[in-house]
C-alpha cells in the first residue's frame, strides 16, 4: 500500500484485523524462488527403507516358517534344515556362529524397522487418545487395520527381541529336541503362540499396506483391486497361522514326549557324512 | 406414496467457543418429508425450534463444500444426506480439525487458504500469455485427466477421515497431496518433481501419509486419492533417491 | 473503532470479484476481498454448462466471431442491452478463455475426426479439423448460431472459479473470510469503502478504501423457489441502493428457468425435454398440449415455465409440505439413455430426491435462477452516482443481459467484467480523483449508524418474525413477480411487500448474542432484500410491455415505442417504502443492431420511430464498406475501441482467420 494512511492523517497503528482466513505465517513466493533451500532427502529414503525393511522381514518369515514347519515333514527334515544354516557344506565342520551372523543381520533389521515405524506411533497420549476416538467414530476397516498393525508392531518390540535374542545367542540350540525342549520344557509356547498371531497378522497387514502405499496391483478400479487384495491377505493370515499352528502343535507334542529327557540334543536317525555329531 | 412420517431426531452437537459455551449434546424433533436432506431438515430446525442453531450451507446442491460435517460419525456433505438413508436418531458434529465457528459450522477457508499457501497451488510459469494469439494446444485426454484431480471442492471430509492427519496436524492430507498430482500432472505447470519435492518430501507431506485411506473412502466426489498418493509417493521417493 | 485501510476493496470472491482483485492487484494496488464465505465456496461453482467465447475451434463453430457472438448477445437481450458494452464483453471473451487456459483450467480440448452427437433427437456424425486438434472445444447453447461454448465437463464454474481463486492466492490478496459488507460509507458524490460485519464475532469495522468494487452476484434469493445459492440475497446491490444516491437498474428482468427439482431448486437440464420427456400434472396428465399444441413441452424456456406455472395455479399440481409442483416424466426414455446421456440427471435425483429417472417421475418447478438488473454502471464498470464505487459481474447491471442473458454468457461476463473493472480501478486509484480524503468523523458516523441498527434490532421491542416475513417476502415474489406477470398481482405484490417492509422495521430477535447469530442475519439482511424485491416488483408494474424474461399478461408485446428504456431505482431516503423511478433511454439512432425480430418468440413488437431511419444508415454504411474487412465495417457501424483498456487491445487469433 502507497501511503494511504498518511494521507488521511489517521492513526497509523492498524489493529489486527479480523481476518478468520487470512494468509497464514508460512512464507509463499508468488513467483518461482530459484534460489530456494533444498530439502533434505533423507524423509525419501526412510520412507522407503521402512517399506524394504518390512518387506525384507516378511518375506523372511515366509521362508523362517517353511524351515521352522520342516518338523512337520519328520525331526531329520528340520534337523537337517537347520545344520544347514550352520554352514558344514561350506567349512566342512558345522558353525554355530553362522546362525549368530544371520540372526545378527535379521535382527538389526528389525530394530531398524522397528526405529522407523515407530516414527509412525502416536507421540503422545493426545495423539492416541485423538487417533482411537477416531478410529471408534469413523468405523472405517482400513484405520481399524493400521491401529492392529500398531499393536500386533508393538508386542514384535518384546516378542520378538526375546526369541531374535535367544537364536542368536544358543544358535547351536536349533533342533527337533532342542527346540522341542525350549518351547515346552522351557515354557516358551506362551511366546511363541503370541508372536506367532502377532507376527502373521502384522506381516499380512503389512505386506497389504505396502501394496497400497505404493500402488501396486493398481489396475484400473483401484478400490476393486484393494477388495482383492484384503482377500488375498486374509489368506496369507490363515495360511501362515494354520501352518504355525500345527508347527508349534508339533513341537509341543515332541516337547512333552521328550521332557524327560530334556536336555538331550537330537541324533539323526541317519548319520550322513553332513550330520557329524560333535 | 409413504405411510405415516416418521419423527426423527437430530441430535447436534453444539457449542459457542465465542460465547464460551462448551460442546453439549442437543435433540431437535423433526417430520421427515418426502425427498428430505439434512440441509432441509436443519433449516427447519433452524426456523422453528433453535435460531441461533450454526451450520453452513451454500449451494445446497453439493457443489460448494461448505456443509461437511460427522454425520452418524462419518464426514459428509450434509446437503447431499437423505434423511431416508438413516435411522430415526441422527448424530450431527462438526468437522474435526478445522477450527470451530460454532455448533455445525467449522472454519474450512482458513485451512483450505493455509494449503493453498504452503503448496503454492497455482500454476506456476515464466511465460505471460499471449491472450490474443491462438491458446496453446492440449490433448483432450490429458485436459479430461487434470479436470478428473481439480474437482475437489475442498470440503474438508478427507481431511476429518483421515487418522493420521488427526494425530499430526501438520500433515498436509489427502486434499493437499491430490492438488499436487493435479499440478504436477498440468504441463503449464513448470515445476519439477524437485520443486514438489521441497513442498510435500517429508513426512508432514507424501512420507506422513500412512495409507489408511478413509480419505478415499469418505471423498464425496470420489477423488482417485488412493492412486494419486501412491503415485506421488512413488515420484518423489525417486527425487530422494537421486 | 477498528479501520482497516486498502487501495481497493472488493466486495465479493466470486469470479467477477476475484477476477477484479487480481487485475487491481497486478497494477501493483493493495487490495482486500471480502466474501460471505470462502471464494471457491461462491456460487460461481455452481455453474456447469459452460462460457461462451467466440474461439470458432470446432466444427460447429467455424466462422464463429466477435460479429456473430455480438449478434446472438442483442437478440437474446431484445434489445435491453448496451450494445456498446456488448462489443466490448464479445471482443474481450476469447481473451478471458485464453487466459484462464494460461492458469490453468482444464477446459475440453477438441479431438480431431468423426464423432457421434446427437442433435434435435438424431444421432449425428460430426468430424471435427485436423487443425484444431487440442485447442479449446465448445458445445451447444441455446439462442447462439454456433457453437460457441467452451466448457470444462459438467464444471465449468468449479474449475474458472478455481484457478482463479489460486491466482488470487499466489498474488497474496487476502481474503477476509465470512465478513459481510453491511454499509457503504461514502459522503454523498464519493464511496469511501464499507462498514463491514465480521460474521464468526459480529464485530463492526470500516475498511476504508480507494475504490470499492462490488461483485456481490445474484439476489435469487429474494424468491422461495430459486436455482441460487443461500447466500445469493443480493445485500451487495442493497447496500449500493442504500446509499440513496448509487442506482440499480432493471431489476424486473429476472430470469427464470422451466426444470428445477422440488422442493430443492437444484437444475436439472433442459436436454430431458430435448430428448423425449414429458410433463405431468398431479393426476398424471400430460398437459403441455393443452397449452402448446405445436411445440409443446419443447416451446421455449420462459413459455414453458409460464404454463406449468398457470397449472399449479389451476390447483392441478402435485401438493406437498413444501408446496406444488408437477412432474418431469423421463422414464420412456429407458435406462441405457438415461445411465449414458442423462448420468448427472440421474445422480441429482439419486442425491436429493433417492429416486431413479428410470423408474419414478421427478418433481419439478420453474425456478427464479438469473438476476439480469444491478448495480448500474458505465461501459468502465464506474458505478453511476458514487465515484470510487464499482461493479462487477451478476451484482452489476453492466447491462450486457439486457431482459435475457444467454446461457454461457453470465461467467463470460464475470471475468470479462472483472478483467476491465481491475483496470479501471487501477486507473483510478493512481489519478487524483482516487485519492483518499475521508474524515475519521465520517467514518465514525456510519460505524455508529450501522451499529444502532444492529443494537435495535437485538434489544428493541419489536415483536415480528425475521424468518416468517422472509418466506412471505419469498412467496409474493414467486407467486406474483415470477414468470408472468400481471398489473393486478403485481400491484398486491408492491402493496404487500410495503406492508413488510414496514413491519420489517419491528423485528424482535430472541437470540440476543452479538457474535454469530443466524437470526440477526437473517433480520438485517430482510430489510435489505425487501428493498430489492420492491424495485424488482414496482419496476416490474410500471413497465407495460414484455420483453426478454419480463412477460406481462396484460402487455404481451414488446413496446420498443415507449419502452426501449433501462429502468432505473434509486433508494434516497430510508424512510422511503417505495423505489424512485427514472428511465434511460436506449439510443437507436446509435445501434449497430437495430432493434427488429429476434429470430424466435413472438414477431409482435411495437416498433421505436426511430429504427427505420437506423435501419437505413446500417444498410448504408454496410454496402459503402462492401469491400473493407468486418473490422473496419464494425467501426463505421459502431466505435468501441476508446471502451477497451489499453491491455486488452488487439485483434483475437483464431484458426483459419486473418486478423489483418
Ligand atoms: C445453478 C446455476 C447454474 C449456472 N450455470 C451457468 C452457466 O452454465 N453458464 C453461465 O454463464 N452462467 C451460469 N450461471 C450464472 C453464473 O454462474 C453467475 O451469474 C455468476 O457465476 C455470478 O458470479 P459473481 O462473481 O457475480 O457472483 P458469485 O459467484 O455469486 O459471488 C458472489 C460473492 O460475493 C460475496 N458476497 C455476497 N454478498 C456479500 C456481502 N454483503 N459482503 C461480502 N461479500 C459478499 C459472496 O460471498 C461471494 O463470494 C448459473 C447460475 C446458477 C445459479
Ligand atoms: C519391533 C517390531 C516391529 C514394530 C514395532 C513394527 C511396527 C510397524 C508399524 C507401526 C508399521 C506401520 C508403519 C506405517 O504405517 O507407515 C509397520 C509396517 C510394516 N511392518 Fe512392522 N513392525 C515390527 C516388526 C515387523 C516384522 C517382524 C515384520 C515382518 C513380518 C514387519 C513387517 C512390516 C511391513 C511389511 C510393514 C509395511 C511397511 C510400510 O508400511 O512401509 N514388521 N511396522
Ligand atoms: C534369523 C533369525 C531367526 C531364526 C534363526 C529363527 C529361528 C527359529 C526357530 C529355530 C524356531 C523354532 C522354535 C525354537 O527353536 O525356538 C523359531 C520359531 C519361531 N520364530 Fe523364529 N527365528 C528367527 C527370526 C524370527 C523373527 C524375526 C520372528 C518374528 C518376529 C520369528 C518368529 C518366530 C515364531 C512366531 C516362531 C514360532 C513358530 C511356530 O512354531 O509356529 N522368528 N524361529
Ligand atoms: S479430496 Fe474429496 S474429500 Fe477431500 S476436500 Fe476434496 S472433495 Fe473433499
Ligand atoms: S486417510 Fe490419511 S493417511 Fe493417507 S491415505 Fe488418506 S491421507
Ligand atoms: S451446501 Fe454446497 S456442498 Fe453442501
Amino acid at each position: 500500500m502507497t501511503g494511504s494512511i498518511e494521507q488521511t492523517g489517521l492513526p497509523a497503528d492498524i489493529p489486527d484485523l479480523p481476518a478468520p482466513g487470512r494468509a497464514a505465517a508460512i512464507p509463499v513466493s508468488a513467483t518461482r524462488a530459484g534460489a530456494r533451500l533444498r530439502k533434505s532427502r533423507w524423509p525419501a529414503r526412510l520412507d522407503l527403507l521402512q517399506s524394504v525393511s518390512g518387506l525384507f522381514l516378511a518375506l523372511f518369515l515366509v521362508a523362517h516358517m517353511f524351515f521352522v514347519s520342516s518338523i512337520l515333514i519328520s525331526k531329520d527334515a528340520f534337523h537337517t534344515v537347520a545344520r544347514f544354516f550352520e554352514a558344514a557344506w561350506l567349512f566342512g565342520k558345522p558353525q554355530p556362529w553362522v546362525v549368530s551372523v544371520v540372526v545378527g543381520v535379521v535382527f538389526t533389521v528389525f530394530v531398524l524397522h522397528a526405529w522407523l515405524a515407530m516414527r509412525k506411533f502416536p507421540a503422545s497420549f493426545r495423539q492416541y487418545r485423538v487417533f482411537s476416538e477416531h478410529k471408534a467414530q469413523l468405523r472405517h476397516s482400513d484405520t481399524g487395520l493400521w491401529w492392529i498393525q500398531l499393536w500386533t508392531g508393538f508386542a514384535l518390540f518384546f516378542l520378538g527381541s526375546v526369541h531374535l535374542y535367544g537364536m542368536l545367542t544358543q544358535p547351536e540350540l536349533i533342533g527337533p529336541y532342542e527346540s522341542a525342549d525350549r518351547i515346552w520344557t522351557g515354557t516358551m509356547w506362551p511366546l511363541y503362540l503370541l508372536l506367532l498371531f502377532a507376527v502373521e497378522i502384522h506381516g499380512s497387514l503389512g505386506l497389504y499396506r505396502l501394496a497400497l502405499k505404493w500402488g501396486a496391483f493398481e489396475g484400473r478400479d483401484p478400490v476393486h483391486t484393494r477388495r482383492r487384495l484384503r482377500v488375498a491377505k486374509t489368506c496369507f493370515s490363515v495360511f501362515f497361522l494354520g501352518l504355525g499352528l500345527v508347527t508349534l502343535l508339533a513341537y509341543v507334542q515332541l516337547g512333552i514326549a521328550h521332557a524327560d529327557q530334556a536336555g538331550q540334543r537330537y541324533a539323526p536317525s541317519v548319520v550322513g557324512n553332513v550330520a557329524v555329531r560333535n | 406414496m409413504s405411510t405415516s412420517p416418521r419423527i426423527l431426531t437430530l441430535r447436534v452437537l453444539r457449542s459457542s467457543p465465542v460465547e464460551g459455551e462448551a460442546p453439549h449434546w442437543e435433540d431437535f424433533r423433526v417430520e421427515e418429508a418426502e425427498g428430505m436432506t439434512l440441509f432441509l431438515a436443519l433449516t427447519e430446525v433452524r426456523e422453528r425450534l433453535a435460531p441461533s442453531l450454526q451450520f453452513d450451507f451454500v449451494c445446497r446442491a453439493g457443489i460448494c463444500g461448505s456443509c461437511g460435517m460427522l454425520i452418524d460419525g462419518k464426514p459428509g456433505l450434509a446437503c447431499c444426506a437423505l434423511t431416508r438413508d438413516h435411522g430415526t436418531t441422527i448424530t450431527l458434529a462438526p468437522l474435526p480439525v478445522f477450527e470451530l465457528i460454532g455448533d455445525l459450522s467449522v472454519n474450512t477457508g482458513k485451512w483450505m487458504r493455509g494449503t493453498a499457501e504452503r503448496l503454492e497451488t497455482w500454476i506456476h510459469s515464466a511465460a505471460k500469455p499471449d491472450l490474443t494469439a491462438v491458446e496453446p494446444r492440449m490433448e483432450p485426454e490429458l485436459a479430461e485427466a487434470i479436470y478428473e484431480l481439480d474437482r475437489c471442492i475442498e470440503c474438508g471430509c478427507c481431511v476429518a477421515g483421515c487418522g493420521t492427519l488427526r494425530m499430526r496436524e501438520e500433515f498436509v492430507g489427502a486434499i493437499g497431496l491430490n492438488k499436487i498430482a493435479r499440478f504436477r500432472l498440468d504441463p503449464r505447470d513448470e515445476r519439477s518433481d524437485e520443486d514438489f519435492y521441497d513442498l510435500i518430501g517429508d513426512d508432514t507431506g507424501v512420507f506422513g501419509c500412512m495409507s489408511l485411506l478413509g480419505c478415499h473412502d469418505v471423498c464425496p466426489k470420489g477423488l482417485p486419492l488412493q492412486t494419486q498418493i501412491a503415485f506421488l509417493r512413488r515420484k518423489m521417493v525417486a527425487v530422494g533417491l537421486k | 473503532m477498528r479501520i482497516v485501510y486498502t487501495d481497493v476493496l472488493v466486495v465479493g470472491g466470486g469470479l467477477a470479484g476475484l477476477r477484479a482483485a487480481v487485475g487491481a492487484r497486478r497494477r501493483g494496488q493493495d487490495v482486500i476481498i471480502l466474501s460471505l464465505v470462502p471464494p471457491k465456496r461462491s456460487h460461481s461453482a455452481a455453474a456447469q454448462g459452460g462460457m461462451q467465447a467466440s474461439l470458432g475451434n470446432t466444427f460447429k463453430g467455424a466462422g464463429d466471431n466477435e460479429d456473430v457472438h455480438f449478434e446472438d448477445t442483442v437478440r437474446g437481450s431484445d434489445w435491453g442491452c448496451d450494445q456498446e458494452v456488448a462489443r466490448l464483453f464479445v471482443h474481450a471473451a476469447p481473451q478471458a478463455v485464453r487466459e484462464l487456459a494460461a492458469w490453468g483450467v482444464p477446459w475440453n480440448r477438441v479431438k480431431a475426426g468423426p464423432r457421434q452427437v446427437v442433435m434435435d433427437g438424431q444421432h449425428v456424425t460430426l468430424t471435427e479439423p485436423e487443425a484444431s486438434h487440442g485447442l479449446i472445444a465448445a458445445r451447444d447453447f441455446g439462442g447462439t448460431k454456433k457453437w460457441r461454448t467452451c466448457y470444462v465437463s459438467d464444471g465449468t464454474g468449479h474449475a474458472m472459479l478455481y484457478a482463479v481463486s489460486d491466482q488470487a492466492v499466489a498474488e497474496r490478496i487476502p481474503v477476509h473470510e465470512r465478513t459481510e459488507a453491511v454499509a457503504l460509507i461514502h459522503d454523498g458524490t464519493r464511496c469511501h469503502g464499507a462498514i463491514v460485519r465480521d460474521l464468526v464475532t459480529g464485530e463492526l469495522s470500516a475498511y476504508v478504501a480507494k475504490a470499492t468494487c462490488i461483485a456481490t452476484g445474484g439476489f435469487g434469493r429474494i424468491y422461495r423457489v430459486t436455482t441460487n445459492a443461500l447466500i445469493n440475497e443480493g445485500i451487495g446491490a442493497a447496500i449500493a441502493l442504500e446509499t440513496g444516491v448509487a442506482t440499480l437498474a432493471n431489476m424486473e428482468a429476472v430470469q427464470f428457468h422451466p426444470t428445477t427439482i422440488f422442493p430443492a431448486g437444484i437444475l436439472v437440464t433442459e436436454g430431458c425435454r430435448g430428448d423425449g420427456g414429458l410433463l405431468k400434472d398431479a393426476s398424471g396428465h400430460r398437459f403441455m398440449p393443452d397449452y402448446e399444441p405445436e411445440k409443446k413441452e419443447l416451446a421455449s424456456r420462459d413459455v414453458v415455465s409460464r404454463r406449468m406455472e398457470e397449472h399449479i395455479r389451476a390447483g392441478h399440481g402435485v401438493k406437498t409440505r413444501f408446496g406444488d409442483h408437477l412432474w418431469l416424466d423421463i422414464t420412456l426414455l429407458g435406462a441405457q439413455h438415461i445411465n449414458g446421456k442423462l448420468r448427472e440427471v440421474k445422480e441429482i435425483c439419486q442425491h436429493f430426491l433417492g429416486i431413479d429417472p428410470v423408474k419414478d417421475m421427478i418433481p419439478v418447478r420453474p425456478a427464479q435462477h438469473y438476476s439480469m438488473g444491478g448495480i448500474r454502471t458505465d461501459a468502465a464498470g464506474q458505478a453511476r452516482g458514487l465515484a470510487g464505487l464499482f461493479a462487477c459481474g451478476e451484482a452489476a447491471c453492466w447491462d450486457l443481459h439486457g431482459f435475457n442473458r444467454l446461457g454461457g454468457n453470465s461467467v463470460a461476463e464475470t471475468v470479462v467484467a472483472g478483467m476491465i473493472v481491475g483496470e479501471t480501478m487501477a486507473d483510478f486509484v493512481e489519478s487524483s480523483a482516487g485519492e483518499l480524503q475521508v474524515s475519521t468523523a465520517l467514518v465514525r458516523e456510519f460505524l455508529e449508524r450501522e451499529q444502532a441498527k444492529i443494537d435495535t434490532l437485538l434489544h428493541g421491542n419489536g415483536k415480528e418474525n425475521a424468518s416468517e416475513l422472509m418466506r412471505r417476502m419469498q412467496d409474493i415474489m414467486t407467486e406474483k413477480v415470477g414468470i408472468f406477470r400481471r398489473g393486478d398481482l403485481l400491484q398486491e405484490a408492491v402493496d404487500e411487500l410495503q406492508a413488510l417492509l414496514l413491519r420489517s422495521r419491528k423485528i424482535g430477535i430472541d437470540t440476543k448474542r452479538a457474535g454469530a447469530n443466524p437470526e440477526l442475519v437473517t433480520a438485517y439482511r430482510l430489510q435489505k432484500m425487501l428493498k430489492l424485491a420492491l424495485c424488482v416488483a414496482y419496476g416490474a408494474l410500471q413497465r407495460t410491455e414484455s420483453r426478454g424474461a419480463h412477460f406481462r399478461e396484460d402487455y404481451p408485446r414488446r413496446d420498443d415505442a415507449s419502452w426501449l428504456k433501462r429502468t432505473l431505482a434509486t433508494w434516497h431516503d430510508d424512510f422511503q417504502t417505495l423505489p424512485t423511478l427514472a428511465y434511460e433511454s436506449l439510443d437507436v439512432t446509435r445501434m449497430e443492431l437495430p432493434p427488429g425480430w429476434r429470430g424466435y418468440g413472438a414477431k409482435n413488437a411495437i416498433e421505436h420511430p426511430a429504427t427505420e431511419a437506423r435501419v437505413a444508415e446500417v444498410a448504408t454504411i454496410r454496402s459503402a464498406f462492401e469491400r473493407a474487412d468486418r473490422y473496419t465495417v464494425q467501426q463505421a457501424l459502431m466505435p468501441f475501441d476508446h471502451l477497451v483498456p489499453e491491455a486488452f487491445r488487439g485483434r483475437n487469433a483464431r484458426p483459419g482467420e486473418q486478423t489483418s
